[in-house]
């Protein structure tokens, strides 16, 4: 370990750190903008009964956020979870073993990294309407349980661009494993499920767990592809707050920044402390 | 912390959520229902059977005020979920590729002929409208839907010169002033191919929707000269640059102007000698709409005179609904002044007159994006 | 029949592809295939795809019309705004990505050679800007740089101080906002395959490199950069790709004068109403950027400094 740290490494370093931080201090600063062009700092807002922190109250009064937080959270967590573990399971096969279809699946997992998102986008969206065009006259659907663009069709193609990022963490993590582990397992009695539930897992745990982070990270933040494959009701914050951008934006949305911001560092801190604690 | 207040929020909303949605539908209140504003909500004055649970709008953004959609919710115990766009081109994407499920919509003149012609809106039921009466018939009966058979009139406004007399001493009067060397940099145009190619063309003396390559081709030459006196393009919300002082004066639609007007008295908007663009949002029903009594008992409720009024308090556009600005001038004489007073929102009737309206060019269309595509990228 | 898996394991191979394989073929490959029959057909006046085969959208791209004219020019004529627009795209995507790598690799050096219970939390420094929505990052640099910002504001201020007349800078709305806002996003999908792959580097290798007598410098240059590269390749795709195909920053950013290939195929598919020209550019965009990912990878190596923390 090198405890040579000349300064201007650390200069640069903490310039670096600051660039990336400064958007988000600007941000955060501004949620307490007294003025509701909020196009320069006029002192801090003091009003109604939250005070400092009205654009906030007005926040959390305002039920179309609300409901956008909602349905972002649902379609991450969904889209992490199932294509976590469709991509672990594609990690496994592509690393390990041999069948037809595998350079087939290698070259088809590329595909959601250098594909445009609006094409992408527009694609589903067609192939969705198609589909339910078609489903709909065969099984007679109408009205209501008609099928429909809606959460269901976000988070399947939030699965979709997900399950490539999963498959190349976790198959990085295999990459060096050590196979005599499972084998010392099996030889002492455990069968492949076992071995798997038991063995193989917690090792590569931590890389199936940065995958699942990678997924949930892009799932939280995407616009495009969300935007043509949603429906009624099921808008989300990027969405919402893309739409924003359409007018004067007030302080609220800066509150709303504030507040993911805050959520997801409170999380970062208290997932470092669970961390800490276990090691 | 706040995530924990974030979830207790989001509960104690969703069970307020029931409860309204409870009260609204089931009993025939005689108590006067209040919006969570304060608002006091009129009666419907033709009320319909409605059995859908909920109803499904895809309009624009901050373009219908709270209160309306909350009274509605009240009167009718309907869950009203809204997506919003902020250009016709996207609200069509999505209609046009199919698999959505919405009950109105609200596109501009330009599109509906479009729309129309690929099926993609329904014939309104007249006899279920009540509310027909309402509306000034000089915003009836345009070319882009003859009869009104597809579209009710929602707003409508121009597209015109806004200038910060503060900054600006030499007042442009007309498109073609646009054009002064000394307003290098200082212009923000509307992202608007149709809008910013069409007064081009006005400027020339040709029609805002030709066809004709050799005109559009003289409209790109002297657009190109326009290009360095413009800092950007906006038709999301030009008045923020205004207002900060990014740019001095530019092109922007009706709202815009007057929403910045009201932050800085100095922004004036002015009407080019030319001949001010003339555009209408209307209400349309899509071809496969799932809850049709929702959609007409909305149309009915949120466009009767003295809850429509509601427009003129929240987005300053001109008003095609004749009840509610009748209702606005015997209750609510402020806002009807500021209304009718403001040569903004009260288009003078020779400027509608001059003006023109944009409508759909057909195969002339990618010629039009071509010029913006090459013009732009200078 | 389970014994039968049991031994066969190219069957279990395949069973667990096959939900992989599923979703892949439905909502990629299948969007993907349509998008390429859509790129060899027309346009109709209103907008719909007519089902032909013509090369007229990729010949367009290139430069040759058959269809538009070019200015007085009636078809076929040769004009080379697409090509243009091509070029900007890549100019810009390449600048971007070296201001990245000049930006990144400090900070991953930091942080790779930092004590082991200080790097998961720097790390996770990094990807919390990652976490706040992509949207409002990019709306922060407008509140930075435009002409009341921020910056203007406090450079005012500065000057003030010295007594020095102060013209507010004109930042917002240029192509130099748009290379900054680039930068910004990208910075951290950079960073991090850059510090995985510095940290892979044994620390008895720069011991070793000392005793033979290097000095700093030449370990650098010698031991620490060349073992690099693979994080520095990997990072290279992460960003170049992603602002080939970006729209929004450019438009943000830009006061959307600055037309990327991005914005190009977003305009064919909203406003110009033009879906076959539209699929013919992304084709050619996504084959672009194969190109690149092939290239890189057959050098240099690929996938584990994706992996990151």
């Amino acid at each position: 370990m090198s405890n040579r740290r000349s300064p201007w490494l650390v200069l640069a370093t903490l310039l670096v750190y600051g660039f990336l931080y400064a958007p988000i201090a600007v941000l955060m600063i501004y949620a307490f903008n007294s003025s509701r062009t909020n196009v320069v700092f006029e002192g801090i807002v003091n009003q109604g009964p939250c005070g400092p922190f009205y654009w906030f109250c007005v926040l959390f009064k305002n039920r179309e956020v609300l409901n956008a937080a909602k349905n972002t959270l649902t379609i991450a967590f969904t889209s992490t979870v199932v294509s976590s573990i469709i991509g672990t399971m594609a990690a496994l096969a592509l690393q390990r073993y041999r069948f037809p279809a595998k350079p087939f699946s290698e070259a088809a997992l590329y595909i959601p990294i250098v594909i445009p998102e609006i094409v992408m986008g527009i694609g589903i969206l067609v192939l969705f309407s198609t589909t339910f065009t078609w489903l709909n006259g065969l099984l007679g659907l109408t009205g209501d349980r008609r099928l429909s663009l809606g959460l269901g069709t976000v988070i399947l193609s939030h699965i979709a661009f997900s399950i490539p990022f999963v498959t190349l963490v976790v198959r990085a993590r295999l990459h060096g494993f050590d196979k005599s582990v499972e084998e010392a397992a099996m030889d002492l009695g455990a069968n492949e499920v076992t071995t798997f539930w038991r063995v193989t897992l917690p090792i590569i745990a931590p890389g199936v767990l940065s995958g699942a982070l990678l997924a949930f990270t892009l799932s939280l933040d995407d616009f495009i592809i969300t935007f043509f494959t949603s429906g009624p009701g099921s808008t989300t914050l990027p969405i919402y707050v893309y739409g924003l951008l359409r007018r004067i934006i007030t302080p609220e949305v800066n509150a709303l920044s504030t507040v993911w911001i805050g959520t997801v560092l409170i999380v970062v801190f208290i997932s470092q402390r669970l961390e800490s604690r276990e090691t | 912390m706040f995530k924990s207040t974030l979830w207790k929020t989001l509960l104690a909303l969703s069970a307020l959520g029931l409860v309204l949605a409870a009260c609204g539908g089931t009993t025939p209140a005689p108590v006067v229902k209040t919006a969570p504003s304060g608002f006091v909500c009129p009666e419907p004055q033709s009320k319909s059977e409605v059995t859908s649970k909920e109803l499904n709008l895809f309009v624009w953004t901050e373009y219908i005020p709270q209160d309306i959609l909350d009274c509605f919710e009240l009167q009718y115990g309907i869950k009203v979920n809204r997506d919003e766009y902020s250009a016709n081109e996207e609200m069509y994407a999505k209609l046009s590729a199919g698999g959505t499920t919405y009950d109105l919509v609200q596109p501009t003149d330009f599109i509906v002929s479009l729309m129309i012609r690929q099926g993609l809106l329904q014939k309104l039921d007249k006899s279920k409208l009540a509310i027909m009466g309402n509306f000034d018939p000089n915003y009836l009966n345009f070319s882009f839907d003859p009869g009104n058979e597809y579209t009710l009139p929602y707003q409508a406004g121009t597209d015109a010169i806004v200038v910060n007399t503060d900054k600006v001493k030499d007042l442009p009067k007309s498109w073609a002033d646009l054009w002064n060397p000394d307003y290098a940099g200082r212009l923000v145009m509307l992202d608007d191919s149709r809008a910013v190619i069409g007064m081009t063309l006005l400027t020339l003396g040709y029609d805002v929707n030709t066809k004709d390559p050799k005109q559009l081709d003289e409209a790109k030459a002297k657009l190109a000269q326009l290009v360095p006196n413009v800092k950007l393009f906006d038709s999301d919300s030009p008045k923020t640059a205004l207002i900060a002082g990014d740019v001095d004066l530019g092109m922007t639609w009706t709202g815009e102007a007057f929403l910045a007007q009201q932050e800085n008295a100095a922004i004036q908007y002015i009407y080019p000698t030319e001949g001010a663009i003339l555009w209408q949002d209307n209400y349309a029903i899509p071809a496969n709409a799932p809850h049709l009594d929702a959609a007409y008992a909305w149309l009915n409720y949120s466009m009767q005179g003295d809850l429509f009024w509601l427009m003129l308090r929240d987005f300053p556009y001109t008003n095609p609904n004749q009840a509610a600005l009748d209702y606005a001038k015997a209750n609510q004489a402020d806002i009807y002044n500021a209304y009718f007073n403001s040569p903004i929102t009260n288009t003078p009737p020779d400027e509608i007159k001059k003006g023109r309206r944009i409508d759909d060019v057909g195969d002339a269309l990618p010629l039009y994006d071509k010029i913006w595509t090459e013009v732009k990228g200078q | 029949m389970l014994q039968k898996l049991r031994e066969n394991k190219s069957l279990q191979g395949t069973l667990l592809i096959s939900p992989t394989l599923l979703w892949m073929i439905a909502l990629l490959i299948i969007p993907l295939i349509l998008t390429v029959i859509v790129s060899f057909g027309r346009r109709d006046a209103d907008g719909n795809v007519i089902y032909t085969f013509t090369f007229n959208n990729y010949l367009r791209l290139a430069g040759y019309n058959t269809t538009t004219p070019c200015g007085d020019t009636p078809p076929p004529c040769f004009d080379s705004l697409y090509m243009q627009i091509l070029w900007r795209s890549l100019t810009l995507a390449l600048q971007t990505t070296v201001l990245v790598i000049l930006l990144a690799y400090p900070l991953a050096y930091f942080v790779a050679r930092s004590p082991a219970k200080w790097r998961n939390s720097l790390i996770f420094l990094i990807l919390v800007p990652l976490w706040t929505n992509f949207v409002i990052r990019v709306y922060a640099w407008i509140m930075i740089l435009r002409t009341q910002g921020v910056l203007n504001g406090m450079l005012g201020w500065v000057l003030g101080l010295l007594h020095i007349p102060f013209a507010p800078l004109e930042m917002l709305y240029t192509p130099g906002a748009v290379l900054v806002g680039m930068v910004y996003e990208f910075l951290p999908f950079m960073i991090l395959p850059i510090y995985t792959s510095l940290e892979k580097i044994e620390p008895s290798l720069y011991e070793a490199a000392a005793d033979l007598g290097a000095n700093a410098r030449r370990t650098f240059m010698r031991v620490t950069l060349p073992l690099s590269m693979p994080g520095v390749v990997a990072g290279t795709i992460l960003v170049f790709i992603p602002v080939m195909g970006t729209f929004i920053v450019s438009d943000i950013l830009g006061g959307r004068q600055v037309i990327l290939v991005g914005n190009l195929i977003q305009r064919q598919f909203l406003d110009a109403r033009d879906p076959a020209f539209g699929s013919a550019s992304s084709i050619i965009l996504m084959v672009l950027t194969l190109i690149v990912t092939i290239f890189y990878t057959r050098k240099f190596g690929f996938g584990e400094e994706i992996a990151v923390v």
